[in-house]
């Protein structure tokens, strides 16, 4: 948090984020591994009915539908661990403090890393594909491409709730001679 | 490559009764920042140890040092270190 001033959607938006009535939810490691893991099922799931319902010959209907189900769960989901970060990527750069400002540049320098290991197996994936068989770049390059651009958009948030720690509790003794 | 910064923040603030969010608030700092500066997991800039020492009213290194504290009674009562 700098001294800039906050502008009202700021201010909201880091109610928002500091809103502790789902903190049960994230409370502990294991609960916030839960909630990223069901957070990357969901979204795998949406992104293949999605996929298969612009890709099918037939345009499947019910992927859609059960696609727009699955929105729910997700948005809940994410609103699950961007509580659990109190909003470390959501909020605005000026919203944070220096803690948190350091932490994002953490989360997004290892999501970073993460994302060029990927990249380079989905390239080396395609190529192999594709010297297999002729067909399969044309194939398999618009899901690919799909499935990179999506994990490229989440893979922050999910690196931030895996990262996220335990609230520091009111332990005064801890501390209390440095 | 930090060193450990000690602190005897929690303390400070529990004697003059400030909240951390109180106190987050009035040094532009997220309340979860001051609890994991008084755990000692979070070393702050000059900027907000010089914000924290100026709330309290008190020099920084009162507040923060790069060496252990003394307990408080060896210092009150001049127990001298071993």
């Amino acid at each position: 948090m700098t001294t800039t001033r906050l502008t009202r959607h700021d201010r909201s938006m880091l109610r928002l984020m500091n809103d502790r009535r789902a903190l049960p939810l994230y409370a502990t490691a294991t609960r916030r591994r839960l909630v990223v893991a069901t957070h990357v099922t969901l979204t795998a799931a949406i992104v293949a009915l999605i996929g298969y319902f612009c890709l099918a010959r037939a345009e499947p209907v019910w992927s859609a539908a059960v696609a727009a189900v699955l929105m729910l769960p997700w948005m809940v989901a994410t609103g699950v661990i961007n509580g659990a970060t109190r909003g470390l990527m959501e909020l605005r750069e000026h919203v944070l403090d220096e803690r948190q400002s350091a932490e994002r540049r953490r989360v997004l320098a290892r999501a970073h890393r993460l994302m060029t290991w990927l990249l380079l197996g989905s390239v080396v994936g395609l190529l192999a594909a594709g010297a297999a068989d002729d067909d399969a770049l044309r194939v398999y390059a618009a899901p690919v491409l799909v499935a990179v651009l999506t994990l490229h958009w989440l893979l922050p948030l999910w690196v931030a709730g895996l990262a996220a720690q335990d609230e520091p509790g009111d332990d005064e003794a801890t501390a209390l001679q440095g | 490559m930090s060193e450990q910064v000690h602190n005897r923040l929690a303390m400070v603030r529990a004697e003059r009764k400030v909240s951390r969010q109180s106190l987050a608030e009035a040094v532009g700092a997220h309340y979860q920042t001051i609890g994991y500066i008084e755990r000692g997991q979070y070393n702050p800039s000059l900027d907000l140890a010089l914000k924290i020492a100026k709330f309290f009213d008190l020099p920084v290194e009162a507040l923060f040092s790069l060496e252990p504290f003394r307990p408080l009674t060896d210092e009150v009562y001049g127990r001298k270190q071993s």
